[in-house]
């Protein structure tokens, strides 16, 4: 028996001395490889959700448990953040002051590693995604599509087992939110990475071998 | 060829962005530490100038009032510290300060026409002035400020005194002073019998005994024959006289008031960048920087305003005592030379004075929440 790469028990997460309730027990198991899409109504929980998988938050009660060991305790957020997941957000997130190639060594430099190994990885992970004619761009001369092309080689920089995106097409037109998600699944299953996806798109959603919905803070299925 | 990304790289980055507000906190603790250089630097020029005046003169020994540095101790004294054994000359010696005219004012000393201090003295023109006559001889520099050669006449207090001699010291302290005989300053002063003290040549070191030993030795035997003064090494007197003490501490003084101001001004920037960048840290945080990795980052920009703001207040700084060293008001106590060690304490400073600055923004930026600073507008 394969043991689950996450299992989530009866998580719950509120904010405002607990005046709002995010999570309200939630409890769910992913198996390494797997492609996920949560979806939900704006605030059902599912951003939450991911930030507390992907150890950006921690829960205010009930357990994260990656590869059997519980986030936050035994498994260090930061080291955690660092090597094991990678992060892609609605906004990008780039860093305005560094061009292409440098938003995507930020990462490498929380790790051991050359300057010059650093390097080669971030021009190889953006000629990958198709942007080597971009490299010394800085994001704001980038299109919405290209900027989330630089944030995905961004999150993949450390070699993670875990690709947590958050409404990764949330800020792009049809074509170009295509584009991204088919570069998100090629990822998946070249690399046999675990992708899990938060989204309010339903063709997204559906288009996911599982989909959890979300519904003020439960997992409705 | 793909560009390299470094930590420092990063951290340059990061400054370079608000190039204006850089610059500006870079002028606020350059201005700081030049204050801090100049002077304290003049501080220390002046003690310098000191020592100098008393090693170029040959003094070994200074004896004078315990407490004061006035002119309090009995001339009448002279007799006895040249009966001391170890004592191979001695003289009595008035120092103080006199305006000349409303613009300029000099170091006065009052010596005996035969002093031996006289030998650190070249004369320029003329000669030594006269014991009981109203003759003066007048630092190569102070003549050039007041116009001043051998045969004019200066009005001092009601009396006018000639010009014998112009003449070049071995420090700047002698080429800015007016030199009379001693019994005439007594009187300009009205301090008829009255001395600052007394400086003392000793004897060559009996063979085998060291220098320093000597010269402690000699100390006891000066304050045995004269109680009530004090037998000070001439290093000593030269680093620990009230008017060096009271530079230092003005000088101490003054500059840490400039370098709080310096301090606050980094701190102000960083606050304001941390401010600024709290979704950029939130990035840094979610991408899995750690708190200490933050830390750090904001404290070498603080360090690298720290380092860089050492060197313009170090360039501040010099230009400023050269500014003070063609002044006629300053010129003869300001040398334009900077000790190394001076230049690593003001960049030292500096540089702690940016890791000071730098610790509470730093502190606050890397014990961000990831989640709230991403939430950041």
């Amino acid at each position: 028996m394969t043991s689950a790469q996450f299992e989530v028990r009866n998580l719950r997460k509120s904010y405002d001395d607990g005046r709002i309730e995010a999570l309200r027990g939630v409890s769910l198991t992913i198996q390494a490889g797997e492609y996920i899409a949560i979806s939900g109504a704006s605030g059902s929980g599912k951003s939450t959700l991911l930030q507390l998988l992907g150890g950006l938050d921690v829960a205010t009660s009930g357990d994260v448990l990656f590869e059997d060991s519980p986030l936050g305790t035994v498994v260090n957020l930061d080291e955690y953040r660092a090597r094991r997941v990678g992060f892609i957000f609605q906004a990008f997130y780039l860093l305005p002051t560094l061009r292409a190639l440098e938003n995507v060594q930020v990462p490498m430099l929380a790790v051991p590693g050359t300057a010059k190994s650093r390097a080669e990885r971030a021009e190889a992970l953006l000629r990958e995604l198709g942007l080597g004619h971009r490299l010394n761009q800085y994001p704001n001369e980038l299109s919405a599509g290209e900027r989330q092309r630089v944030a995905i080689a961004r999150a993949l920089a450390n070699n993670p087992t875990v690709l947590l995106a958050d409404e990764p097409t949330g800020n792009l037109d049809s074509v170009n939110s295509a584009r991204i998600m088919e570069i998100l699944t090629g990822i998946q299953k070249t690399h046999g990475m675990t992708l899990i996806i938060v989204t309010h798109e339903n063709d997204i959603a559906n288009a996911a071998p599982r989909h959890i919905r979300i519904r003020d803070g439960r997992i409705e299925s | 060829m793909a560009s390299h990304l470094s930590f420092a790289g990063f951290a340059w980055k990061n400054l370079w962005r608000r190039r204006l507000r850089t610059l500006l906190t870079l002028c606020g603790i350059g201005m700081a530490i030049g204050a801090f250089v100049a002077l304290v630097g003049f501080s220390r020029s002046f003690e310098h100038e000191w020592e100098r005046l008393y090693s170029s003169s040959g003094t070994d020994i200074a004896v004078v009032d315990k407490n004061f540095m006035n002119t309090s101790v009995n001339e009448s004294l002279l007799d006895k510290l040249r009966a001391v054994p170890v004592v191979a000359q001695a003289d009595p010696m008035i120092f103080n300060i006199m305006d000349i005219t409303p613009e300029v004012n000099a170091l006065a000393f009052g010596w005996l026409q035969t002093s031996y201090e006289f030998d650190s003295l070249t004369f320029d023109s003329g000669g030594r002035f006269h014991d009981g006559k109203p003759e003066v001889i007048l630092g190569s520099l102070l003549a050039r400020n007041l116009d001043k050669k051998v045969g004019d006449t200066l009005e001092l207090q009601g009396t006018t005194f000639t010009v014998t001699g112009i003449y070049h010291g071995g420090t700047g302290l002698e080429a800015g002073a007016i030199i009379m005989p001693i019994d005439q300053l007594q009187l300009l002063t009205s301090l008829q019998g009255k001395v600052s003290g007394f400086h003392v040549r000793l004897k060559p070191a009996p063979a085998g005994e060291a220098a320093d030993q000597f010269l402690k030795q000699a100390q006891k035997e000066i304050e045995a024959a004269l109680p009530g003064l004090n037998a000070q090494g001439a290093a000593d007197r030269a680093a620990n006289n009230q008017f060096v003490g009271l530079a230092h501490a003005v000088a101490w003084g003054t500059s840490c008031i400039a370098l709080m101001m310096g301090i606050l001004g980094i701190a102000n920037t960083m606050a304001m960048s941390v401010f600024e960048r709290t979704r950029e840290i939130g990035i840094l945080r979610a991408i899995g920087w750690k708190t200490w990795r933050v830390l750090m980052l904001i404290q070498i920009e603080a360090t690298v305003l720290g380092f860089v703001g050492g060197f313009i207040g170090i360039a501040f700084g010099w230009g400023a005592l050269h500014l003070l060293s063609t002044l006629p008001q300053t010129a003869s106590v300001v040398t334009t030379s900077l000790s190394w060690v001076h230049l690593v304490e003001a960049l030292g400073i500096s540089v702690l004075s940016g890791l000071i600055a730098g610790a509470y923004p730093a502190w606050r930026g890397a014990h961000l929440s990831p989640v709230e600073a991403l939430r950041h507008d």
